[in-house]
């Protein structure tokens, strides 16, 4: 009986924290959230050198080929340090679903360049439709749409959805950035205007729809994370904030309507770490209960970000409201993790649908 | 991560199913009361000796012996569970009490106090509150003056649960006025019959009188009633309230009960109904969380590592959980959410309502959720304390 993460695990993880810490500060982030593409393509390759981006790409294809819980690890220092990447989308549904293929030019052409932080995959998970060989349709809520060398789209629904790797150069298709609250992870609108998919496009999954739930409730998994990540990170700058910042002649962390909020915060939190690690582990050892836990724990995780970035963001009193002030790096980060596949209420009930 | 127990293990679990094999047919129902009838102590003596209750104590104090091993006791738990079977009588004497006389009684109240505790056949109450001091337990008045070979206890006690079933009572008592507030406390123990003594049923929200007022007129007690040394209460006093926090919010506890709340749902015909399941998937988020945060604790012990800030939270966390879960279970009843035990038409004999209303206390005792919070803060995230608390440390 061992529950937690193993030492490498541990061992990556404040590794990952050290070097974000250092080549990823909040200066460096506000940088390439405020650039008009939000992306910084030499972050990516240094996420690449990281083991970042190939976490869950097998090692024949150049990645480290690790499971979800190393994957959760990632994200959740992903969150903390409020880095611009979009990691649920890049390196897990993609991946996965390239990982899922049977297609191997395809998997030979892209999984080396995203375990090298060389290329970013977006993906889209409904909207277009396949006829005649032409995709027509668009997707809105595209990770990454404007920056992405390709786009894995989810073509149809059901056992009949087909899974095509579509260039962001093909003929026929176009993007319109959207802009979210969080300026950290980019999305778009992609549009399909008889985009040519054909046998070489085709990632020929085998139990297409089983194998796509799976890989949605990875990055559902990893959305969690980083919302944890966010949360916590909130939690000790808040803390910090709170031993230095003085009123009424002593520092307001000695106020107990203070210390209350923080001790709220870190009860919320802690279990949720440890449901984190149980549903991943839970979808990496296939069990019964991964789908249920997958859907409960993003819900939990993003209700439980949501509240806590929204209270730090108070202990800092009108400074948490400033533009220039971090907290806004990790309750719009916490905002936007909450809505993306699946909002809190939704993921309830297909956890209550997934009850046995 | 590994959630299994090794063979070793399952070997052990086998010996478990092949006692409960052997004894269901004399087990009581899985709620028994405090002082119990004679078949809860005859289940009582024989999960002693089966070493399934107390199973750590030692053999010379009327226990099993055994070596403190977590993974047994989580096998036990499971498969007793499992079976639908009592693990037996779980009261202040047992869960709090002989724990703390093993790490500061001597050897003679060891012998004499520790067998019948565990047996069932003594029940203690815990003489801790005061009218004047709760949270603030530590400025407590009632006093004990040695007079000759006795301690003469003046003073009053209150919330003092199961006092009337009670044979004695562990109780925190001021010995050396003029020591600074935690260092002028004692811990004693008092005979209920002893004269002196008056005992004032409390009733509690729930209709029951549950706890009780206890006054003290010249209260005589051996010497030998004192655990530690003079003075040491507090310490000691501290280690019992460890015990307890251990005991209320404990997850397995919360999981059966969330369990029983799904089959509420599901028999009062709300489970499809779309309000009903996103609040029971909400409680359900929560209970696995602090399943498997109980789990991570448990690994900490296994591998010996210091408790972190994290295990502070299970008592705030689990007994408010305890409450959201009974509250989702009345509401499900609808208007029949509303009857009292013996009611026509009242379900579970009114279980879910007593619970409804209990919970709510176990919020406020052994420490209430706001006190909690400041050990959070406190000890969790390095706060600093309020200027006044500073000069008297709550519970
Ligand atoms: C069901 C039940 C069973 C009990 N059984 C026993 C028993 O067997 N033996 C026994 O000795 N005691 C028992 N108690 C007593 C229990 O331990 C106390 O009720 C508890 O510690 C709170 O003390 P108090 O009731 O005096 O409340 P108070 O201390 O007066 O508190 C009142 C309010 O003020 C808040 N407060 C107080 N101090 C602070 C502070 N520093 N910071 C923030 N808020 C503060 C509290 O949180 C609470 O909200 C029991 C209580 C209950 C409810």
């Amino acid at each position: 009986m061992d529950f937690g993460l193993s030492d490498d695990q541990t061992l990556f993880q404040s590794s990952l924290r050290g070097f974000l810490g250092e080549k990823v500060p909040t200066g460096r982030v506000r940088t390439i959230m405020e650039s008009a593409s939000g992306h910084d393509a030499s972050l990516v390759q240094q996420l690449g050198e990281q083991g970042v981006t190939g976490i869950l790409v097998p090692a024949e294809y150049g990645g480290t080929g690790l499971s979800l819980l190393d994957a959760a690890v990632a994200a959740e220092e992903l969150g903390r340090a409020a880095v611009p990447y979009s990691f649920h989308a890049a390196a897990v549904l993609a991946p996965l679903l390239l990982a899922a293929s049977s297609n191997e030019a395809r998997k030979s052409e892209w999984l080396p360049r995203i375990a090298e932080g060389r290329a970013t995959l977006g993906a889209i998970v409904a909207g277009p439709e396949v006829r005649d060989g032409r995709l027509s349709g668009s997707a809105s809520f595209v990770p990454d749409a404007a920056v992405a060398s390709a786009f894995v789209v989810r073509c149809g629904s059901g056992p009949s959805a087909q899974f095509h790797v579509v260039p962001r150069t093909a003929s026929g298709l176009r993007v319109e950035a959207l802009s979210t609250i969080d300026d950290t992870r980019r999305v778009g609108e992609v549009f399909f205007d008889g985009v040519a998919v054909d046998a070489g496009t085709n990632l020929e999954i085998a139990d297409a729809s089983a194998g796509f739930e799976r890989a949605l409730d990875a990055a559902r998994i990893v959305l969690a994370a980083d919302s944890l990540g966010a949360a916590e990170r909130s939690l000790d700058e808040a803390v910090k904030y709170a031993l230095t910042r003085e009123q009424f002649g002593r520092v307001i962390g000695s106020f107990q309507a203070v210390k209350h909020m923080c001790a709220e915060v870190f009860a919320e939190i802690e279990p949720l770490r440890s449901l984190l690690w149980y549903a991943a582990f839970a979808w990496d050892e296939r069990r019964d209960d991964a789908p249920m836990m997958a859907a409960l724990l993003k819900s939990h995780a993003c209700e439980a970000a949501t509240e806590a970035t929204t209270t730090c963001v108070q202990v800092y009193g009108g400074m948490g409201f400033t533009y220039e002030c971090d907290m806004q790096l990790w309750f719009k980060r916490a905002g936007y993790n909450r809505q993306m596949l699946g909002s809190p209420a939704a993921l309830r009930e297909l956890a209550a649908a997934r009850m046995s | 991560m590994d959630l299994s127990y090794g063979p070793e293990y399952e070997e052990f679990r086998r010996e478990v199913r092949a006692f409960l094999d052997a004894h269901k047919s004399v087990a009581p129902p899985a709620a028994i009361g405090l002082e119990g009838s004679p078949q809860v102590r005859d289940w009582q003596k024989r999960l002693v000796d089966g070493g399934y209750a107390s199973r750590t104590v030692p053999r010379q104090y009327g226990g099993f012996g055994a070596k403190p091993d977590l993974l047994q006791n989580i096998i036990i738990d499971e498969e007793f569970r499992r079976a639908g079977v009592s693990r037996g009588m779980a009261n202040q004497g047992i869960s709090m009490f002989v724990p703390t006389l093993l790490q500061y009684g001597n050897e003679d109240q060891k012998l004499r106090y520790i067998g019948p505790t565990i047996r069932g056949e003594m029940i203690w109450c815990q003489g801790y509150s005061e009218p004047g001091s709760g949270s603030d337990l530590a400025s407590l008045k009632t006093s004990a003056v040695l007079d000759g070979d006795e301690f003469v206890i003046n003073g009053q006690k209150i919330w003092t649960s199961t006092a009337r079933e009670a044979q004695m009572m562990f109780a925190l008592v001021r010995t050396e006025p003029d020591a600074p507030k935690h260092e002028g406390i004692s811990y004693l123990l008092v005979d209920m019959k002893a004269p002196g003594l008056t005992i004032r049923p409390l009733v509690m929200m729930t209709g029951h009188a549950g706890f009780n007022e206890v006054f003290f007129d010249n209260v005589r007690v051996p010497r030998e009633n004192l655990i530690g040394r003079r003075g040491q209460g507090w310490e000691v006093g501290k280690a019992t309230l460890i015990h307890e926090r251990n005991m209320l919010g404990a997850a397995d506890q919360t999981e059966n009960s969330y369990i029983r709340c799904v089959d509420v749902l599901r028999d009062f015909g709300v489970l499809d109904n779309a309000v009903y399941r996103d609040r029971l998937m909400k409680i359900a988020a929560r209970t696995y969380a602090m399943k498997f945060h109980s789990m991570r604790m448990l690994t900490d012990r296994l591998k010996k590592r210091p408790p972190d800030a994290a295990a502070l939270i299970m008592k705030l966390n689990g007994c408010q959980l305890n409450h959201d879960i009974a509250k989702l279970a009345i509401d499900a009843m609808a208007e029949t959410g509303t009857l009292k035990r013996g009611s026509r038409h009242v379900r579970a004999d009114g279980a879910w309502q007593n619970e409804y209303m209990f919970q709510l206390g176990l919020i406020i005792g052994g420490g209430t959720a706001q006190i909690q919070k400041n050990i959070i803060s406190e000890i969790g995230l390095g706060m600093p304390r309020e200027p006044k608390a500073a000069r008297g440390a709550s519970r």
